[in-house]
């Protein structure tokens, strides 16, 4: 790692970046633009962000305070722990924990930084850990494991059963860190009374593990108020679902990205409520005027990407899509199945939120937990009920979507491994399918102005603009 | 080296396999040690691990898998594709890692291009990545769930005498593999470890009678036999991703050492304890499968298997660690940057390779890496 890397630590250059990226939402527009063009990489992500106004800015706050949350943990009294994006964090902050979560970092790395997260990535590689292991734990890693970051105390993520990868790479942090770790892990089922009392057993393991391990009693009030404000959250996510199933789709592509960073850091916490309101508000506002969430406001195509997001620098996916007319519709990340989601397809397939004791909070939680985008979509056999087929074609069929879009790294050997079984299906219900072979962090792997380049090529070649009816 | 264990060894469709298919017997294929193979001897059904060796190309297995996977699953589909495990009357994919558990999928879109290539009898085997009394439970569940396919299917009964019958039979025979390995912690070492790995590799494809008639037999002739000593040679441990043939062995071995001991998921970790004889038969093979499992797929293990490692650093007084890891398993080469970390540490040399899955793949990188860790290990004797 270049000695350079070393002044400052990942997380204190996030939050001290992402602290005047929030302040700038402050200022009026001119403001904001005049200030930015000093600014060539940063205003690149920037921009975009605060060109949808007062909802970006509360974003950029958003993120901002949780690098704030984060750097300032120990001083504050905390735990920290290190967990994934999937992990619900509700436990974690009723036991005032505060939860770091490596992809999330490397997404924010990836979208700010010219070089991503990549130079920490290598420095992973140095240490011993797999050049193919998945990068979007890789880039921050590869930080904590070099010592700046904050202290980690202790290691607790929900992947095993669903991604090897992502479960071996806290693993591996967690023995080379010599911290404590625990992992939640699910059988290939997501429903059933045997899945459920599975699903209680172990995370009451989990339960008691934080407590042995941080001396922290779970705090049953402070975890009712996280989960009614879960409860207004999804009522809010619910509602901006079923406003994207209108033609044109008035929710901009990148609010997805809102969604699920927003949820993942602060779900259960007004700020992220009050996040939703705004959306909720600027939403509204478009399907008043008529116009789609696109930029120009005129929406060609709808595309729903059935995996992840490419997160290269400022990012280049939403505004490409932006500026092709291309409405998109979510993709997995976005998806948690609450019991009154407009995807629901059945009420085993959703967790409904009850707070009437403890016990039903811990199977709350739970089950919130083993719907989180990836514990529930690829947990067992692609094509087995409420698995990623089931998932996928429901959710094309309800947003109307014109194609579907396979994004991911290629550290992902779960979906690498059936990803062409699917598209075969896929195709076969009539949705043209691309498939990216771009890394979503690491922009070495392939350009996004290669990937871009091969997602025009698939519009034309599939000729989707013309048979769409809306374009030309 | 008996016949028998090297027809099994380089024979999909080997000579016992034949025989048993041909009397009418049922065969069940399998991917991952963590099934426990007594369930399928108690139903008198011939298990047989699946292995890669001898594809004629990858042209199948690239359709159905993405690019970014091992070649291990990919080479499994291959020759189910070609038709080589036709002999097959079933076949249980374990979710021993994601490119292994997504074979369950893979070789069932390919049966509708390639008609027939699934067996009658095709079961998805769901096994914890952990060990809690919970998981435990789903376990055994698991067990049961896969018995009662097996006897629906047959239209067998499997008893607890049945298993127990079973247990006692697979015990014999991890006491002669143990009894077999113990031959190589002493000095003289009557036996190399392409021997030793051939006879594992014959266990997990051949019917128990003849297997331990197999490793009576070669123990026999060991006893009697030890003027083929290796006593100035190098002694290696190798470890890490899967192998399912000798030839990697072989070329360590080619190299001027002998490999004392080993630490792969096909054969020895299946001599290193017993299932329990005297207790309820499922709940001991769950225990048994799942506690002592040795796979970094246990995710958090990591010290117990270091400790297995170290273990047998010292009894089999290995001179130097080769841990390799097929491309695209992660699993097992982040573990191996963790042994290489800790053995370093305590002065045990090791060679970190990383290679393609095959036999025939890389033979000569791999030979000169080999070449120079032995070479390096001899220049640091000198020094020290």
């Amino acid at each position: 790692m270049r000695p350079e890397l070393k002044e400052y630590n990942l997380d204190w250059m996030l939050a001290s970046i992402l602290s005047i990226a929030a302040n700038l939402g402050n200022g009026t527009e001119k403001e904001w633009r005049n200030t930015i063009r000093y600014y060539p990489y940063f205003s690149g992500i920037v921009e975009p962000i605060l060109n949808h106004g007062s909802v970006g800015a509360s974003f950029l706050k958003l993120l901002s305070r949780s690098l704030n949350d984060i750097i300032n943990a120990r001083e504050n009294g905390k735990k920290v722990v290190l967990t994934t994006f999937c992990m619900n964090t509700a436990i974690f902050h009723a036991m005032d924990i505060t939860p770091v979560m490596l992809e999330v970092m490397t997404a924010i790395s990836s979208l700010l930084f010219k070089r991503g997260a990549t130079e920490y990535m290598d420095y992973c590689v140095e240490l011993g850990f797999p050049d193919t292991g998945c990068s979007s734990q890789r880039g921050t890693l590869g930080a904590y494991l070099a010592g700046m970051g904050v202290d980690i105390d202790l290691v607790a993520v929900n992947m095993p059963g669903i991604c090897d990868n992502n479960a071996n790479a806290y693993a591996f942090a967690a023995e080379y860190l010599k911290k404590p770790f625990y992992a939640l892990n699910y059988p290939a089922e997501l429903v059933g009374p045997e899945a459920r009392a599975y699903h209680r057993d172990d995370f009451k393991g989990l339960i008691a593990f934080l407590e042995e391990q941080t001396g922290n009693r779970l705090d049953v009030g402070r975890l009712e108020e996280i989960l009614d404000e879960y409860k207004r959250q999804d009522a809010l996510l619910s509602h901006i679902e079923d406003m994207m199933r209108l033609v044109p789709n008035p929710v901009p592509g990148i609010f997805n990205l809102f969604f699920y960073v927003g949820r993942w850091l602060y779900g259960g916490f007004p700020i992220y409520t009050e996040l939703l309101q705004e959306m909720v508000a600027a939403i509204e506002k478009n399907i008043a005027s008529g116009r789609a969430g696109i930029y120009n406001g005129e929406e060609k195509l709808r595309a729903f990407f059935f995996y992840i997001d490419n997160f290269a620098l400022n990012a280049r996916m939403w505004q490409w899509f932006d500026t092709h007319g291309i409405s998109i519709l979510g993709s997995i990340l976005s998806r948690y199945f609450p019991d009154n989601s407009p995807y629901l397809p059945d009420m085993e397939a959703g967790y409904t939120i009850d707070t009437t004791h403890l016990d039903a909070m811990i199977d709350t939680v739970a089950e919130m937990n083993a719907r989180n985008p990836m514990t529930r979509t690829i947990r067992g056999p692609y094509d087995a009920p409420y698995m990623w087929l089931e998932d996928t074609l429901s959710l094309a069929g309800m947003y109307k979507a014109d194609c579907c879009i396979y994004s991911a790294t290629p550290g992902c050997r779960n979906t690498w491994s059936n990803v062409k079984l699917i598209t075969k299906d896929i195709e076969k219900h009539g949705y043209p399918v691309h498939i990216v072979h771009a890394d979503g962090f690491d922009a070495r792997v392939e350009s996004w102005q290669k990937t871009a380049e091969q997602l025009e090529e698939f519009f034309t070649v599939r000729n989707l603009f013309k048979t769409n009816g809306r374009l030309k | 080296m008996i016949d028998t264990f090297i027809d099994a060894l380089e024979t999909a469709y080997n000579a016992e396999i034949e025989k048993w298919h041909t009397s009418g017997k049922r065969i069940v294929g399998y991917t991952c040690s963590f099934l426990p193979l007594e369930i399928l001897h108690a139903a008198d059904i011939l298990p047989v691990r699946l292995r890669g060796i001898q594809p004629e190309s990858l042209v199948i297995g690239d359709t159905y898998y993405g690019p970014f996977v091992c070649t291990f699953p990919k080479t499994i589909l291959q020759l189910v594709g070609e038709g080589k495990y036709a002999f097959l009357d079933g076949a249980i994919v374990s979710t021993g890692c994601d490119a292994m558990r997504r074979l369950d999928e893979c070789w069932r879109k390919a049966d509708e291009d390639i008609a027939g290539i699934l067996p009658p009898f095709f079961h998805y085997f769901d096994v914890p990545h952990k060990v809690a009394p919970h998981s435990l439970k789903w376990f055994t569940d698991e067990i049961k769930t896969v018995i009662g396919a097996l006897e629906r299917h047959f239209d067998v009964t499997l008893s607890n005498a049945d298993l127990t019958r079973a247990i006692k039979a697979q015990n014999r025979i991890r006491h002669l593999i143990d009894t077999l390995n113990d031959f190589r912690a002493s000095d003289i070492c009557p036996l190399t470890g392409t021997d030793f790995y051939t006879a594992m590799i014959a266990g997990t494809v051949l019917p128990q009678e003849v297997y331990a008639d197999g490793l009576t037999e070669l123990i026999r002739q060991i006893n009697e036999n030890k003027d083929s000593a290796h006593t100035d040679k190098k002694r290696i441990l190798i470890s890490g991703s899967v192998c399912d043939d000798a030839d990697l062995i072989r070329l360590i071995e080619s190299c001027g050492c002998v490999v004392v001991a080993e630490n792969l998921c096909f054969g020895i970790k299946d001599g290193d304890d017993r299932v329990a004889e005297d207790s309820e038969p499922i709940s001991a093979l769950a225990r048994r499968y799942l506690a002592a499992a040795t796979c970094p797929r246990m995710f958090g293990g990591y010290q117990d298997r270091l400790k297995l490692l170290k273990t047998k650093i010292e009894k089999f007084r290995v001179d130097g660690v080769i841990v390799q890891n097929v491309r695209f398993c992660e699993l097992h080469s982040a573990e191996n940057g963790l042994f290489e970390r800790d053995l370093a540490a305590l002065n045990v040399p090791v060679l970190r390779v990383e290679r393609e899955y095959g036999p025939i793949t890389e033979t000569g990188r791999m030979k000169m890496r080999v070449d120079a860790f032995l070479e390096k290990m001899s220049r640091q004797r000198r020094v020290s």
